[in-house]
């Protein structure tokens, strides 16, 4: 590296000079006196001490050999991320990357804003979360090696929910700059290597003007759709040291990529297949991108008169709208065309699978049924993790984004469209609407068994939840409870008001990632709600220091069904299966004896704490209690005592 | 029970499980089981973790369905139980027995099922 060589190489000299400091000091100490406890014996010294000359040539350093400097590469690199409008940088902070961390506080005063972090994963979860309401990603920066490793779970997250984070870590490339001890085993030749498998693009610059094109790549990269992580390895010297030729650097020009609409042809072939079917069904997942995501999707609905069921990797479809048949999902066996958009599992929302002992499978749909997929998800797949799931036989597959096709295909549907069509059409919307009316009822009645119970039921928790934040500006952004009670009882229609789940199913998301999306919240003054388990609330509480630290409002429901609930059931069925032992499940499956105490946890970081709520009548009090300190400012949790599911 | 039988008894079950309706009749015929008993097996084996505490119904793989004040009869429970037509774990006598059985039987009739939501303000909003 050409430009590398243009700088003065002070780090050597300065540990020699330290070396050479204490060669001195012994060479000059003071005869030990008569009564004085002999520390050392004098035959331990087996090399001569270094002659004057010998010590001034170590030590003393040439008179151009600078001590200060007046830029750095950690400015220039801040500039960069400045020019892509990113707000913030989760950080757990590290020194290798202290050039970069240092410039962001005094070159740029702060900006991207750094949200301290107690862990990587806080840090990335916290960075999927936000950019899911936000609609961008922000950075986050950590030790290239073992940072990283922390981090590896939650891009992983990120990975699999196709979401934007821009990460980075330290590193010392060149071995000749490394001092002894950390930063040997804080060094990789390829630190990417670690996340590669699950991030869309990665690099390691080896000079300025490298990081700034391959920062603007790297963003650019990871907000294309189908979104992703990214990774940029940051040499610590290019960071640290004077920016050599300043004049030469450029801020490469970010233009977004506009997403890909798919074929006209196809779309007009699938709105010819919607028009003809007697019924149509639209499925979908992580359908919106953007706030028009879930108006246009209405918009087509609406147009065929036709079901939705919407997994709800976003926000796509309001939970009230009469064409939401979610929690119809015996629709997929009447349908005779599927339309599924930006599915995630696709095969998996089509089939029935049993997890018995033997693994058997049947389509979902039936026979005959055609299936048009829109969608960008399999643009860009990797090999190793499996997350792309199993093969699924459809019949159109259009390549595009879903949001940004959906105009043209409602467009093409609405033409097809005559008089007796109209009618019939209108005719279907009808019973869809009449059954959507009884599902929300029938949710209500099941809501109700069990209503005055100790632990509270989950649907109780989500009622009283609702019943106090319905007339705020609400954003729920984490479940502890599958896609539930909240989706079956609340009336979720603003873009912002969901948010989705992990993605990969890695414990440890829904508390930082809802910090996240609080992050993104408190700007717009929206009332951030989220529940999450009282597992995935171990693995990182101290996310709520965080919270406390930047003042991030926040209502978190603590489910506390005091184990790792989910494993539990599957442990309860392998014993059943295996004939023995049903009732030593909870051995390795709960978090009991003792109970923790989450309130006290919470109020340890600095946090407001209610809890533990075992009768459902002191939960309203607390919530009361707890949303006042919301609205403060602050982040109130909640520990309820809850039934499992 | 043979095979036709069986499919019925499992169909009436999955059916009544599907639509979540539980008010149809209930059998007259079965047999008279200790409902504190059955408590303590429902809650020690595992049943309350899919189908909660009081019996409103869960998720496991897929919706648990609702078991309080259940109106399934007595032989349709006990088939989904030794042989269950979806994920649910199959329980062999070796871990539950047919007194077990009876027992669960009559703790989850006993358990107070829905009622109506309008007596429930925050349920209307």
């Amino acid at each position: 590296m050409p430009k590398r060589r243009n700088l003065r190489d002070s780090s050597r000299r300065n540990f020699l000079k330290g070396a050479g400091l204490v060669g001195a000091a012994v060479a000059i100490a003071p005869p030990v006196a008569a009564d004085a406890i002999p520390t050392a014996p004098q035959e331990r010294l087996k090399a001569a001490l270094p002659g004057p000359l010998q010590v001034a040539a170590e030590t003393i350093p040439p008179v151009n050999d600078p001590v200060n400097q007046t830029s750095s590469g950690g400015d220039f690199m801040t500039d960069v991320l400045n020019s892509l409008g990113i707000e913030y940088l989760a950080i757990n902070c590290a020194q290798s990357y202290r050039g970069l961390h240092e410039a962001v506080i005094n070159h740029a005063n702060n900006k991207p804003e750094i949200i301290t972090c107690v862990h990587e994963d806080v840090a990335v979860h916290l960075a999927q979360g936000y950019a899911k309401i936000e609609g961008k990603p922000i950075a986050m920066a950590c030790h290239g090696v073992v940072g990283l490793q922390h981090a590896t779970m939650a891009m992983y997250n990120a990975w699999c929910d196709r979401v934007p984070v821009l990460v980075m870590g330290g590193n010392i490339m060149e071995a000749d700059k490394r001092g002894p001890g950390a930063d040997w085993t804080h060094s990789g030749v390829d630190i990417g290597a670690i996340v590669r498998d699950f991030t869309k693009w990665d690099d390691q610059p080896a000079s300025l003007q490298h990081f700034a094109e391959s920062a603007v790549r790297a963003y650019k990269i990871a907000t294309t759709p189908p979104m992703g992580p990214v990774f940029l390895a940051l040499d610590a010297e290019l960071q640290e040291n004077p920016i050599p030729d300043a004049e030469s650097l450029r801020i490469p020009k970010l233009a977004p990529v506009v997403p890909p609409q798919g074929d006209s042809g196809a779309l007009a072939e699938a709105a010819k297949m919607l028009v003809d079917a007697q019924n149509p069904l639209i499925v979908c997942d992580r359908m919106a991108r953007t706030p028009a995501g879930m108006a246009n999707l209405v918009d087509l609905a609406e147009t065929l008169q036709c079901g939705v069921i919407d997994n709800a990797g976003r926000m796509n479809f309001p939970s009230r709208h009469p064409l939401n048949q979610s929690f119809r999902r015996d629709m997929i066996g009447q349908a005779d065309v599927i339309l599924a958009i930006e599915m995630n599992d696709l095969w998996g929302t089509l089939t029935s699978f049993s997890d018995r002992i033997v693994r058997r499978s049947r389509p979902a749909t039936k026979p005959g049924a055609k299936i048009i997929t829109l969608g960008v998800r399999d643009l860009y797949l990797k090999s190793n993790y499996q997350d792309f799931g199993r093969w699924q036989d459809v019949d159109l597959d259009i390549a595009g984004d879903g949001e940004a096709s959906l105009p043209v295909l409602t467009e093409a549907v609405r033409h097809l469209i005559d008089k007796g069509r109209k009618a019939a059409y209108d005719a279907r919307g009808k019973k869809l609407a009449a059954a959507h009316l009884a599902m929300v009822e029938q949710s209500k009645t099941d809501a109700t068994i069990g209503w005055d119970s100790s632990p509270i039921t989950t649907a109780r928790m989500c009622a009283e939840v609702y019943a106090q934040i319905k007339d705020e500006d609400w954003s729920v952004v984490g479940t502890s409870i599958r896609l539930t009670w909240p989706h079956r009882l609340w009336d979720f229609r603003r873009p912002y008001q969901w948010n989705g789940v992990s993605g990969g199913g890695g414990v440890s998301y829904n508390l930082p990632a809802s910090l996240g999306a609080a992050l993104a919240n408190k700007k717009h003054r929206r009332f951030t709600v989220a529940f999450g388990g009282d597992g995935d609330f171990m693995f990182n509480p101290g996310t709520l220091w965080t919270a406390a630290h930047h003042k991030i409002p926040m209502l978190y429901i603590v489910h506390n069904n005091r184990a790792y609930h989910q494993e539990y059931m599957y442990l309860v069925a392998m014993a059943a299966r295996h004939g023995r032992g049903v009732d030593k499940m909870d051995i390795g499956t709960t978090i009991k004896d003792p109970n923790i105490d989450y309130a006290t946890v919470a109020r340890g970081m600095g946090v407001y704490g209610e809890g533990p709520i075992v009768d459902p009548k002191d939960f309203g009090p607390a919530l009361s209690r707890a949303i006042a300190v919301v609205k403060t400012g602050e982040t109130a949790v909640v520990d309820v005592v809850a039934d499992p599911r | 029970m043979n095979r036709f039988k069986r499919i019925a008894v499992t169909a009436f079950a999955m059916a009544a499980i599907g639509v979540g309706v539980f008010a149809v009749a209930r059998a007259q015929d079965a047999p008279q089981g200790d409902a504190a008993n059955g408590k303590r097996i429902y809650l020690a084996d595992g049943c309350f973790t899919c189908h909660g505490r009081s019996g409103q119904g869960g998720a496991y793989n897929g919706p648990a369905p609702i078991l309080a004040h259940t109106a399934l009869p007595f032989d349709g429970f006990k088939e989904e139980l030794r042989n269950p037509a979806n994920d649910m774990p199959a329980y062999s006598e070796a871990v539950l027995s047919d007194k077990d059985i009876v027992d669960i039987y009559a703790f989850v009739e006993s358990l107070l099922g829905p009622r109506s939501s309008k007596d429930i303000s925050i349920l209307n909003n």
